[in-house]
């Protein structure tokens, strides 16, 4: 183990050639070195070899699907999950002297790579109203200061609860019951920035918000469509997957703008052709399209298929699909028609031809699977672009067949089962009526807001109480100086995490840290040792113990935490047992199974090895839509075009990176080490713009409000982006995104598709530097 | 490719024949070689198979499936590669016919050098001795599924099966 760093690694940029495989062995390497600088071997060997085993602990990485039991390697994670779990078991404590040495001022300045490095937060913190340090507080007393500000505001709207992807089915649902019986429904959540397009597409148009495929899907595909994600990165369990598919003779076609390492090729390190040999080649085509193209390039291939039905008959559509399961095709169709070539050429930036070899790929399978992430969600037009997704599947019978379905891939390990268990603002009827009968209150109706509602709220002055299970919202959120702002107007901010972030350090008049045990670790209540549970990105619900001694006596459980609140907060409204839900999460999940479709017997149904897996209705014939059929939708798009002197930028993360938390400012793959302030620019831009490779500039985007949001200290690296679009790291070009720019229907932030000009500046000794430790934002 | 057609009458209607056959988690308790059905969805399962020292894994595909008629399946992935059609048939005095068509296709060298459709054949031959025997002692069903499914698409007899009772709100 290496002691936490002091200051800010100071390090040059230096680039080489983009990789064009990924994994491997150095994967291996990489892992284990992060993982030994963090903690020691045996606390490393615990974590590793019980990680998504059937008794161990769930990777708090991204959703991806374990393979049934039995069918698991020994090793069964990634180098990103590797280093991600022993980030969380790092041997590194923050006690209170470093808040004594280090003022919430100080603490502003640093990046979240470095606040990171300091290790587990150990014990409650709180930092008072006109105080610039945090300092010791008992968690009696911390439950007494939330109580008091909820119980003095002047309406439970007045409150924001918001929910990371990490945080547990049982915390999950103990926070919306604590949220709904203090009487607001403001539970914002990481979906709402992430995959909330997904969501309402899939729903109105099949039913059901989920995806519909499994492993058995995706091994089993024909041909497979890998759309605005970057797997080696991010989901890099997925590349064994489609490693299977294409062995079982599958064949993959990636849609993005960057030639990202793990869509060329894996060398799997698990077996001996990915140690020694070339590996396997994913994608057989690769559309290198341009930002926001996708929807373009969907609707010019159902063109294609619909003109090549006129062509042939009876042979290119699935008509008794079609007519037996869908609704709107007549519509469809001829709206499809009415696409103009030049303007799909135009969108996506491809040819004609490369687009007719597409169409090819798709008459030649009978089972197709379209993947796809956040290049897709965080476009304005992300949700008529999956619901012309879903055109595409539905026309040639490509939804709730073996072998086929819509894949959206999301990328926090519970993301979707904190949804299942009704965070969500916007919770039907049904839902508010079970906890009703079940705990006998009355929910709020109203709809409360989501992420970028919560901010803007929070800016005016409406929100006075934040908490927030796990995450680090104000990194996550867009428009950082905004967000910034929002969150400083609130009186009182609380944070149950596990380790520093900068959303503790941008923070309400008086702030909590309410540490909190992570999911590696034992978790011992009165009844004895819990486990909790959580659903993957292929809804299958299973259990996750954690297995390591916890960073400090004083942590309690996230359960705990919101178990305890509620006590104090909420005396006396509604007879809940929240004792008896912090004793024995059993009883937690007992509640759930009365109220959630899909959970009865829950108890004992997860336990089973594997856990449950909830069906889709989709894959049993059923679409849970208005008309019980699927629709078929008609979806208008307007051309993106940056103005001339300007590129299309969008957000992505490193290599060594998970979600806001930098781990290194390297970024393998794409050949990137020593910086994150970075843009990304094919050369002939770089040309055209006369700028030059290695030049300082501001990124500076342009919204229609004609207010200047400038991300400075960034330097220009010539890179095969598609043109006239440029790739920057999250978080930091957050500060580009305007809070109001929002994906349509779905209001997630607009985080691809930001107009930026580069404004050349003159390069300064240390710039960089500083702008990397958070100085310049 | 070698084909294989094997038929058998038993002592039961079409319907309790044609119930037992839909659930598939039951084979084990009956049939010698399945030792495990994992039923991922009506139209995917998923099979382990014991016949002597050889140990298998493979995931079917029911493409076709009308009840107290037929249904037919075909392999996902594995080798050998099989599929075929099992279809049931009044007969008088309340029996039925029960008759299992399939096609197994080893590729390559090993098509070349082994015929795997004699041990299939013996296989088939005395499971469905098996599935008489149960069925028959027995006297009725353990269960039935009475959906249908088209070119791999399943249409439910009800409208909501109770499956599908899940979350349906949309998931962000």
């Amino acid at each position: 183990m290496r002691r936490p760093p002091k200051e800010e690694p100071q390090e040059e940029l230096t680039t080489s050639a983009p990789e064009d495989w990924a994994t491997g062995v150095p994967a291996v390497a990489h892992a284990l070195e992060y993982s030994l600088e963090q903690t020691t071997v045996p606390r490393v060997a615990t974590t590793l070899l019980t990680m998504n085993q059937v008794d161990g602990i769930d990777c708090p990485g991204c959703a991806w699907a374990d393979p049934s039991p039995g069918h698991r390697h020994r090793n069964e994670y990634c180098e990103n999950g590797a280093k991600h779990i022993n980030d969380e078991a790092t041997s590194r404590r923050i006690t209170a002297d470093f808040f004594r040495s280090h003022p919430v001022s100080d603490l502003a300045q640093r990046s979240d790579l470095w606040l990171n490095q300091q290790g587990r937060l150990t014990e409650p913190m709180v930092k008072r109203a006109g105080s610039d340090h945090y300092e010791p507080i008992s968690w009696h007393e911390a439950f007494g200061l939330m109580a008091s500000e909820l119980t003095s505001l002047d309406s439970p709207d007045e409150a924001v609860f918001y929910t990371s992807g990490r945080a547990s089915n049982e915390a999950a649902f103990v926070l919306q019951l604590l949220a709904r019986v203090f009487g607001t429904n403001n539970l914002p959540d990481c979906s709402n920035m992430c995959h909330e397009s997904s969501g309402f597409a899939l729903h109105e148009t099949l039913g059901t918000g989920k995806g519909t495929v499994s492993l058995h899907d995706i091994h089993h595909a024909d041909l497979i469509f890998l759309v605005g994600q970057n797997p080696g990165t991010n989901h890099p369990r997925q590349l064994s997957a489609l490693e299977q598919a294409k062995l079982n003779g599958a064949r993959v076609i990636a849609v993005n703008t960057l030639p990202e390492a793990g869509l060329l090729r894996f060398k799997n390190p698990q077996k001996p052709r990915g140690v020694v040999g070339r590996g396997v080649e994913i994608a057989d085509q690769f559309l290198h399209i341009r930002s926001g193209g996708d929807l373009a390039l969907f609707q010019g291939l159902n063109r294609m298929l619909l003109e090549e039905e006129d062509a042939r008959p009876g042979t290119v559509l699935d008509h008794d699909f079609i007519r037996s399961h869908t609704s709107g095709f007549e519509e469809f169709s001829r709206h499809a028609r009415t696409i103009a070539w030049e303007d799909v050429l135009t969108a996506t930036g491809l040819t004609r031809q490369e687009i007719e070899t597409t169409r090819d790929e798709v008459l030649r399978s009978k089972r197709v699977v379209v993947c796809w992430a956040m290049g897709i969600t965080q476009q304005k037009h992300g949700v008529p672009t999956i619901r012309e997704i879903v055109n595409f599947l539905l026309l040639r019978g490509n939804l709730g067949r073996a072998g086929t379905g819509a894949s959206p891939v999301r990328g926090h390990s519970n993301v979707q089962g904190d949804r299942t268990m009704g965070v969500w603002e916007q919770m039907p009827d049904s839902f508010l009526d079970a906890l009703r009968q079940e705990f006998g209150f009355e929910p709020p109706r109203a709809h409360g807001l989501d992420s970028v509602r919560a901010i803007r709220a929070m800016r005016e002055g409406g929100i006075k109480f934040f908490l927030s299970l796990a995450g680090n919202f104000v990194t996550a959120a867009p428009d950082s100086t905004v967000t910034e702002e929002a969150m400083r107007r609130c009186r009182l901010t609380a944070h149950i995490s596990t380790k520093l972030n900068r959303s503790h350090a941008i923070c309400g008049e008086t702030a909590l840290i309410l540490p909190t045990l992570g999911r590696t670790e034992r978790d011992i209540q009165t009844s004895g040792e819990q486990f909790v549970t959580v659903e993957n990105s292929m809804s299958e619900v299973h259990t996750s113990y954690g297995r390591l001694k916890p960073a400090s006596k004083l942590l309690l459980s996230e359960v705990a935490i919101l178990c305890r609140l509620a006590r104090r907060a909420l005396d006396g409204k509604a007879d809940i047992p929240w004792n008896r839900f912090e004793e024995d999460y059993g009883a937690i999940r007992h509640r759930i199974s009365h109220i959630i479709p899909g959970f009865h017997d829950f108890n004992r149904r997860v336990a089973r090895p594997g856990g449950i897996r909830l069906p889709n209705p989709v894959n049993e014939g059923v679409f849970a839509t208005a008309t019980g059929k699927a629709h078929f939708t008609r979806n208008a798009w307007q051309m993106s075009r940056a103005p001339e002197g300007h590129l299309v930028l969008q957000t992505l993360r490193s290599h060594d990176q998970w979600n806001t938390i930098p781990y290194t400012r390297n970024d393998r793959y794409r050949g990137i080490q020593g910086s994150r302030r970075v843009v990304l620019v094919n050369p002939q831009d770089i040309a055209e713009l006369d700028l030059a490779d290695g030049q300082a500039v501001d990124l500076v985007s342009v919204w229609s409000d004609d207010v200047e949001r400038r991300a400075g200290g960034f330097v220009v690296v010539p890179y095969p982006t598609t043109r006239g679009c440029a790739a920057a790291y999250y978080p930091e070009t957050q500060v580009l995104v305007p809070l109001d720019s929002v994906a349509d229907i779905s209001n997630q932030p607009t985080s691809k598709g930001i107009v930026v000009r580069l404004e050349p500046v003159e390069a300064k000794t240390g710039s960089a530097h500083a702008a990397e430790d958070g100085a310049v934002r | 490719m070698s084909a294989i057609e094997e038929t058998l009458e038993v002592g039961v209607p079409v319907s309790t024949a044609y119930n037992q056959w839909t659930q598939f988690k039951s084979f084990p308790r009956f049939m010698s070689a399945v030792t495990k059905v994992e039923q991922v969805r009506p139209a995917v399962t998923r099979w382990s198979i014991g016949y002597g020292p050889v140990r298998g894994e493979f995931a079917a595909e029911i493409w076709e499936q009308r009840p107290d008629s037929c249904l037919a399946w075909r392999s996902l992935g594995g080798r050998p590669a099989h599929g075929g059609e099992v279809s049931f048939d009044s007969a008088p005095s309340d029996r039925t016919v029960v008759t299992v068509r399939m096609t197994i296709t080893t590729p390559g060298l090993a098509g070349l050098l082994t015929d795997v459709s004699g041990v299939v054949h013996r296989v088939v031959r005395r499971e469905l001795g098996n599935f008489k025997e149960f069925i028959e002692g027995l006297g009725q069903e353990v269960g039935a599924w009475r959906g249908s499914i088209h070119n791999g698409h399943v249409q439910p007899v009800e409208p909501e099966p109770p499956r599908s009772h899940v979350p349906c709100w949309p998931v962000g």
